[in-house]
């Protein structure tokens, strides 16, 4: 009852869950332009996933696993039957493609065995050993492509499953999870996963069992998470939080006659990519003046990639700001010393290089 | 749910939510919580005793109130200008010892007894000003002190002649009025008490020593430092303090006839409690003669009633204290939040649902379909102009705009690589218009409407309105005109897009999207200002139609353009153009060919259409986020359309990505060419139209070849 109270109180005045304050970029977050600046990439279409495998960089872009040469061009490795979703390589250097439709396929030295398994949002995948891969299930409810709804309905209806891929036995671990959207495991066995819709890193022990949360209130929608070479991880944000959508999530009136009537790109939601359409909503920060777009304007899309340490605290990040190209960044993976980017929203793998660790730049 | 519930739509229309905001914008809403704090008094003390409405009670209330008020208000002014004076009660003692000892010993006549009594006090008030304002000493120990004195004054005269003036009786026509009589059945003191508020209301609020009183209450030392002669005004205020407290001991004289020690007692509690009561703030600056009567009627009725319900002694200073410590509570919490609240609740939006949008696709084959027309418009001064809203061109050719920083500047023919100033305004230049005599007329945001002559001096045409008949707060003055076009008989129509919002702040009216616009017709004939057409939704771009008996307008949140006859057999009349417009209509000018062309500021977002019939929304949007984070409409690409008589559309030019002119306010044909300004530009564009008319332009189309 005196809940109750407290929360109609709340959202009378604003505070406590109705509150939409969204954390700042400061700190190890502190805005620059670093994914901007990076040179030309490789043209892709909506890169998703990017893995290493025997030093060698594999990316997917919609159906098609691609493996970039020598020469830093991607060239097609795999064509799975529906558009690659998630992609995982086991410590032998087995590569793990979860399609949709299509389900999860392995390509060893060129041979893919079909699995047996037909999950649908598979958002990402890790293998915990050679036999034992790891499956996360974005939401049981929405299709992939369909994440945007899936946020708006407040969906928790994600999934973590493991799979002996050897005997085809799968074993779900953990349930109601808000769209988990990246997965890696730790030294100690210990699964960390990011869970976009509540925005925060979430430790699992081996079993499946709750142990924490591990970062929390993340200041954009985390996805995949890799590990590096210094022991510590890579996050990818692949969209940023704003009071606006904030605001939008506790309004379910408006949510719901804008899901009935708007086109889904038009939506007040998260996006991978914004500014191509009129059409689309926009702030009032983002009116441009004299022509340029503040850096700093409100937007629906961002591009964001965080180091961590081992544990879990940020100590530098990788940005690509409002009005910027390279949005939506889906994964990173560390492959020497460079930082290998999927960048969905800006169609563009890219490669950063990266400077001594602990260094500023 | 596609459309919003009739009750709903009901609720919008009837309930006006935009007056809270703008009531608590008035000055006067602080004595909303005194003036119900006197509800309520009135109430619970009518209902408790008997007999409390009846014509004798309220004739010794009033009576009682004229002399409670006056010193009422001796408190309040000293209180505004920051200081406090405890000697209230002592000084009306002395007042009314005085009256009585002049005429009853002294046997002097009323007329001039009178004046000699308020003469006395106001030197005690003299004095306490002197100490005060000159010496420099403190308030509250001063008056203390002059309490203290005064009193011992008055308690050693009374010793001495309280026998002799008990036993003589002074009686003359003039005391008896004063004392026992009035004016049509209003009791004497109370007239007087009327006469001194309304004169004192006037110096307080509309003469210069009463802004001073004010300003030194509000900052002693920024009053100081602009040259106020503070000292002056402190010790004015205490005399005229004094000089209030004797006309209330003469007349309390004059209905008692009576002195004793206990004369006045307790009398600066009274009048302090009824001063904060009434919502003057002790730390000066803010206080009214509004707020120090109704702070005293509401000490007096409660005075007075706890002493007629019987109550123990003592519960009467008990009930005054607890209301002096409440009412000190609530001015602090008011003031502190007001603005607060105020910033709250200003954003009121409404509902409006909006027709279905004219599809742009290209698919759709509509005259909307978006094309690459504008990509090649060319740059007129990039960097050199700063929000060019309207851009105008004279018969040599010459190219003029306005910009943010108040300028008229003029691009020179024929390459419009030179620019100049050519004249200085101030505000925001907006809308612009050649007159016959070849006079730039502008709307200026936040200034009005104003002439630039070919000599270049700067005129105002007119800057205010007539006032609408119910509005809260004044809307006389121009706020946001915006765009203008000249009948052909020389009467000048300018829109103003909102009377709620300043020019800094224009996109927040469409959150609102209320019709807080107006059209405003300025006749030069007579020199005077008349609004035409109220309640628009943004009225924007204005232009007279090529038959001369009308003028189109376009409601920018309501994207559609109208028009409005000022002539002609349908003369005042409003008829729709155009709706369904895909953005939001900006300037309106006419074309070579007897068209119209129109700018359209931005395009509509199916987001914001449907947040358009969702006003709680908006309205909690506006509450719960930064500005910078609301929605608003997509005033980062636009397109140009040209249209006709019949609302026909029969082009659209479209810059989709806005690289090279980012956004279009207006355009304006000129001798074969289009020129296009933006508010939020850099940079004026323009762009060859092939196939049109190479000598055609505005100035001719409307004046003729002379002139």
């Amino acid at each position: 009852m005196i809940g109750a109270l407290r929360d109609w109180a709340d959202r009378f005045v604003g505070r406590g869950t109705a509150a939409v304050t969204v954390p700042p970029l400061d700190g190890a977050l502190k805005p620059n332009n670093r994914l901007d600046e990076a040179p030309r990439g490789i043209q892709a279409d909506q890169p998703d996933d990017i893995i290493v495998a025997n030093g060698t960089i594999f990316y997917s872009a919609a159906s098609r696993l691609f493996q970039v040469d020598e020469n830093g061009i991607g060239v097609v490795a795999f064509e799975a039957t529906g558009t690659i979703t998630a992609l995982a390589v086991s410590p032998a250097g087995l590569i793990a493609i979860a399609s949709e439709p299509g389900g999860i396929s392995f390509v060893d030295g060129g041979v893919a065995t079909v699995g047996q398994q037909a999950w649908t949002c598979v958002t990402a995948m890790a293998f915990a050993n050679d036999r034992t891969l790891l499956v996360c299930i974005g939401s049981t409810r929405n299709t992939i492509g369909d994440w945007q709804r899936d946020l708006l309905n407040a969906g928790k209806s994600g999934e973590i499953w493991t799979l002996d891929i050897s005997t085809g036995a799968a074993e779900r671990l953990a349930r109601d999870l808000a769209f988990p959207n990246g997965i890696v495991v730790e030294a100690d066995g210990n699964i960390v996963i990011s869970e976009s819709w509540r925005k925060h890193l979430m430790r699992l022990s081996p079993a499946g069992k709750r142990v924490g949360q591990v970062m929390e209130d993340l200041p954009g929608y985390p996805a995949r998470i890799s590990r590096n070479s210094r022991g510590g991880y890579w996050l990818s944000l692949f969209a940023p939080r704003s009071q606006l959508i904030e605001f939008v999530l506790r309004e379910p009136g408006y949510r719901k006659a804008m899901m009935a009537e708007v086109a889904p790109e038009f939506w007040i939601a998260p996006a991978l990519r914004s500014g191509a359409s009129f059409n689309e909503p926009m702030q009032g920060g983002a009116l441009k003046q004299m022509g340029i777009l503040k850096p700093w304007a409100p937007t629906r899309s961002y591009g964001l990639v965080v180091e961590l340490t081992p544990d879990f605290e940020p100590v530098r990040s990788f940005h690509s700001r409002a009005g910027g190209r390279r949005h939506g960044i889906m994964a990173a993976v560390e492959n020497g010393n460079h930082l290998w980017l999927a960048s969905k929203g800006g169609n563009e793998v890219v490669a950063i290089e990266l400077t001594h660790p602990g260094g500023l730049r | 749910m596609a459309s919003a519930s009739n009750l709903t739509k009901l609720r919008y229309r009837f309930i006006p939510d935009h007056v809270i905001g703008e009531i608590l914008s008035k000055k006067w809403i602080d004595n909303a919580i005194p003036f119900l704090v006197l509800v309520c008094v009135v109430l619970v003390f009518g209902s408790l005793i008997p007999n409390f409405y009846s014509s004798s009670n309220l004739s010794i209330t009033a009576r009682q109130f004229g002399e409670f008020g006056l010193v009422g208000i001796a408190m309040m002014v000293v209180i505004v200008v920051g200081g406090i004076d405890l000697s209230v009660g002592s000084n009306f003692a002395l007042g009314n010892f005085m009256m009585l000892a002049l005429l009853n010993l002294g046997g002097w006549p009323v007329e001039l007894a009178a004046p000699v009594v308020v003469l006395i006090c106001g030197s005690v008030g003299l004095l306490n000003g002197f100490l005060i304002g000159y010496m420099r000493l403190r308030a509250f120990l001063t008056t203390l002190v002059t309490l203290i004195i005064v009193r011992a004054v008055v308690d050693m005269l009374l010793l001495q002649y309280a026998q002799a003036m008990s036993v003589s009786f002074y009686e003359s026509p003039a005391w008896d009025l004063m004392g026992l009589g009035g004016f049509f059945g209003i009791p004497f003191s109370f007239v007087m008490l009327v006469i001194v508020a309304v004169i004192g209301h006037i110096l307080l609020t509309r003469s210069r020593p009463g802004w001073r009183l004010m300003a030194i209450g509000g900052s002693r030392r920024s009053a100081h430092n602009i040259g106020l002669p503070v000292r002056r005004t402190v010790c004015a205020a205490y005399t005229i303090s004094g000089m209030l407290c004797g006309l209330s001991g003469v007349l309390y004289a004059a209905r008692l006839s009576g002195a004793g020690t206990d004369t006045g007692m307790g009398l600066e509690i009274a009048a302090l409690t009824a001063a904060v009561l009434g919502g003057n703030s002790l730390g000066g600056g803010r206080g009214s003669i509004v707020k120090a009567l109704i702070g005293a009627l509401i000490v007096l009725l409660l005075t007075n009633g706890v002493l007629r319900l019987g109550l123990n002694s003592g519960s009467g200073p008990m009930v005054l204290g607890l209301t002096l410590i409440f009412a000190v509570f609530v001015d602090v919490k008011w003031l502190k939040n007001r603005d607060k609240l105020l910033s709250k609740v200003y954003v009121s939006p409404t509902i409006i649902e909006l027709p279905k949008p004219v599809s742009t696709d290209p698919r759709d084959n509509t005259a909307f379909a978006i094309n690459d027309r504008l990509n090649d418009v060319e740059i007129i001064g990039l960097g050199e102009v700063e929000s060019p809203e309207d851009v105008i061109l004279d018969e040599d050719d010459h190219l003029y705009c306005g910009t943010r920083h108040g300028d008229i500047v003029r691009f020179l023919a024929p390459d419009y690589q030179q620019s100049e100033v050519f004249a200085h305004i101030g505000g925001s230049p907006l809308g612009m218009s050649w007159d016959r005599e070849r006079n730039l007329l502008v709307c200026v945001g936040g200034m009005g409407l104003y002439k630039i002559a070919p000599d270049r001096t700067v005129t105002k045409v007119t800057d205010e309105t007539n006032r609408s008949t119910f509005s809260v707060v004044d809307d006389s003055r121009l706020r946001l005109a915006d765009d203008l076009d000249i009948a052909p008989d020389g009467r000048v129509f300018f829109s103003e897009a909102t009377v709620r919002y300043e020019m800094h702040d224009w996109p927040v009216d469409a959150l609102e999207s209320r019709g807080n616009g107006r059209i405003i017709c300025y006749d030069p004939k007579t020199g005077k200002t008349h609004t035409a057409v109220r309640n628009l939704i943004f009225p924007n771009g204005i232009c007279t139609s090529q038959d001369g008996q009308s003028i189109l307008f376009a409601e920018s949140w309501a994207c559609r353009i109208s028009r409005y006859y000022f002539d002609g057999p349908k003369a005042g009349r409003v008829e729709p153009v155009l709706d369904r417009l895909p953005g939001y209509p900006d300037n309106i000018n006419r074309a070579s060919d007897g068209t119209y062309w129109a700018a359209i500021m931005g395009m509509r977002s199916p987001a914001l259409d449907v947040a358009l019939r969702m006003p709680a929304f908006r309205k909690r949007m506006a509450r719960r986020i930064a500005p910078d984070q609301w929605l608003y409409p997509n005033l980062n690409v636009g397109c140009v359309i040209r249209f006709n008589d019949k609302g026909e559309v029969l082009e659209s030019l479209w810059d989709q990505h806005s690289a090279n002119h980012p956004m279009i306010t207006s355009m304006r044909e000129h001798k074969g060419y289009l020129y296009l300004g933006g508010i939020t530009n850099n940079r004026i564009g323009r762009i060859r139209l092939p196939g049109r008319d190479t000598s055609w332009s505005g100035y001719r189309n409307y004046w003729g070849q002379s002139s």
